[in-house]
């Protein structure tokens, strides 16, 4: 007899169950490609264990995606209130409807990765084109349509990708409250599966401690709740976490600061991510990855790196310089890293430092790298043992402290680095005065 | 507009909110700079979408992201709410050093202030869903708008979402006549 479900060995989470159908995705090229594609693009220049792929981050985002559903769907863990604003919550046929469009989103959510993820996407895909898009062409292809349409019952493609996808990239779809929470379990900023995923992932395979907390408790508290229990107050649903699970809540996102401060912007691995931008603007046709999902599906990293590799060794190709850095670590080095002294001068300090570099050095010598932290993921909804509904903001003192990761490098060519330091050093004082003033 | 522009609109509105005892969260400046956008024509770009408690600009969230990043504002705590958010000594010297940007929306900035620093999340909610709605289906009854309203947000009644139109289309009317 054909078995209904299947297991796959996962070193996060052990077992992770899949039906037939999910298999079927799983089988499908669109899938099967993010073998090919790294989690943490040449992360593993630096932390070797980092060579996990796109695949095993999707399955175990599935895995996560059903675990959370089914704890805030369970009917007593569900709140009056979002009993009375949600219906479909109460429908068994509607739950089982929509695990399974979680489950398939969940899956998906990574379809349109380009090569190396998120290393330099802006500018490798034209306007208006990014990686959750092309997600919603692969979800939207014949090969996956056949899939959706075969299922009892059938799958609508555009829930699935509504999930996979979510509001802040569909600008033009409206959510109800149902499909925004459902939505907010893969890619929400505080208690997203798929944040919770990559951070317990990337911190196995990297060999650090900083991404790992209690997931399990964590997500045997979510709730979804009302904003608030005070009168007045708005009453809109939203992820939250019952009192007990707080302590859980706050070292996820204290390990979600570690890692970003620890590991994903580690100042080497931005340069390689630039490094490697730089090789795909020559290598690829017109500096530019195709959109057409067909097209996209024939590359993957291997042909990437097959081509630094062979422009390493060959002193006559175009990228040979690029490739040389990436391969044999002659990446350029950090020049000056904003910190809070200088900030305090000069809350544009990096920005300045960068242009002025550029005229010392030459902007082919000079590069620079920036992110910074959005939103208020330390606000979230608290059901207390009281029954009121409070503010983890207001509850928890480590979230009030929870620092912003911020960074702003400014990067040399490593042989100008000696020369460049003691320009920084004569410079500095005068540029933490060059504040932007309005003509 | 430029973005360092926009961080001084951003900047000067939580100085205005909170020198009106606002508590200003971040619904109170994202409702804020909807009206500020969209009513009042302050230029700040920012793309709205229906979201967290009516129309919400991701955009904006990572503006303020960017703006504590580079301490340029701060959040406290203040019970039973929500972080505040309140300019540093840097963000108040970044409006000083733009002080046309400050000048040109300051009447939008201190009628906006007026209307909204002392409401809560439910109120602000109420009201820029209402303006969303209207900016969308502005030719339909206020009744087809209320039901519109009830029907994406059904937490908000549809004879208080009625009133909400009815309060919008007041707030704009009177800037209007003191324009």
């Amino acid at each position: 007899m054909a078995k209904n479900f299947h297991e796959i060995r996962d070193p996060i989470h052990i077992f992770i169950r899949l039906t037939t159908d999910e298999r079927h995705v799983v089988d499908s090229i669109p899938f099967q490609r993010l073998r090919n594609i790294h989690q943490l693009a040449m992360s593993y220049l630096v932390y070797p264990g980092a060579t996990h792929k796109r695949f095993e981050h999707s399955l175990g985002v599935m895995e996560l995606a059903s675990r959370v559903f089914d704890v805030v769907t369970t009917q007593d863990n569900i709140h009056t209130k979002v009993r009375e604003l949600i219906p479909e919550i109460s429908v068994e046929g509607k739950l089982i409807y929509w695990r399974n469009v979680l489950r398939m989103a969940a899956l998906c959510h990574d379809l349109g990765h380009l090569p190396f993820s998120h290393a330099a996407e802006k500018l490798l895909l034209p306007d208006g084109w990014d990686h959750e898009r092309l997600t919603v062409e692969f979800i939207n292809c014949e090969e996956m349509k056949k899939v959706w349409d075969s299922m009892t019952p059938p799958l609508r493609v555009d829930d699935i990708v509504k999930l996979a996808v979510g509001p802040k990239k569909l600008k033009s779809v409206t959510f109800t409250d149902w499909e925004a929470i459902l939505a907010e379990i893969i890619t929400g900023d505080a208690f997203g599966v798929d944040r919770i995923d990559y951070l317990l992932r990337d911190s196995h395979h990297a060999g650090v401690a900083y991404g790992k907390f209690d997931h399990f408790r964590l997500i045997d508290t979510l709730r979804i709740l009302p904003k608030s229990s005070e009168v007045d107050e708005s009453i809109e649903p939203a992820l939250g976490i019952q009192e007990g699970g707080l302590h859980s809540a706050e070292a996820l996102l204290l390990a979600r600061y570690f890692m970003y401060t620890q590991v994903y912007f580690h100042p080497v691995r931005r340069i390689y991510d630039i490094h490697l931008c730089d090789f795909l603007l020559g290598f690829l046709k017109d500096g530019k990855f195709p959109t057409d999902i067909y097209e996209l599906q024939k590359l993957s990293d291997t042909d990437v790196l097959s081509e630094i590799w062979k422009a390493n060794l060959d002193e006559g190709h175009p990228l040979n310089d690029i490739a040389n850095r990436i391969v044999m670590r002659a990446h350029f080095r950090r020049l000056y890293e904003k910190n809070p002294e200088d900030l305090s001068h000069n809350p544009h300090i990096g920005k300045v430092v960068f242009n002025e570099a550029q005229k010392a050095f030459g902007s082919e010598n000079v590069r620079s790298d920036s992110y910074s932290q959005s939103g208020d993921i330390s606000d979230f909804p608290v059901l207390r043992n009281n029954g009121r509904i409070t503010s983890s903001y207001v509850l928890s003192e480590t979230l009030q402290r929870l620092p912003v990761a911020s960074f702003d490098y400014v990067f040399i060519r490593p042989d100008l680095l000696k020369d460049g330091q003691a320009w920084l050093e004569k410079n500095l004082e005068n540029m933490l005065g060059m504040v932007e003033k309005e003509e | 507009m430029e973005d360092i522009k926009k961080q001084v609109v951003v900047l000067s509105l939580i100085e205005s909110m909170k020198n009106s005892g606002s508590w200003c969260g971040e619904t109170h400046i994202q409702k804020s700079v909807y009206f500020l956008q969209t009513m009042l024509n302050v230029p700040t770009d920012f793309d709205f979408i229906l979201y967290k408690h009516g129309p919400f600009s991701f955009e904006l969230r990572d503006s303020l992201g960017e703006m504590r990043g580079n301490m340029l504002v701060e959040s406290t705590s203040r019970f039973p709410y929500g972080p505040s958010y309140r300019s540093t000594a840097s963000g108040k010297a970044l409006i000083e050093r733009y002080p046309k940007t400050a000048a040109a929306y300051q009447k939008q900035m201190e009628y906006i202030t007026r209307h909204f620093a002392g409401l809560g999340v439910a109120e602000l909610e109420r009201l820029a869903t209402a303006l969303y709605v209207t900016e969308k289906e502005g030719h339909v009854s206020v009744e087809e708008r209320a039901k519109k309203i009830n029907e994406i947000k059904p937490h908000i009644p549809i004879d208080i979402a009625e009133a909400a139109i009815h309060e919008v289309e007041k707030i704009e009317h009177e800037f209007r006549l003191t324009a």
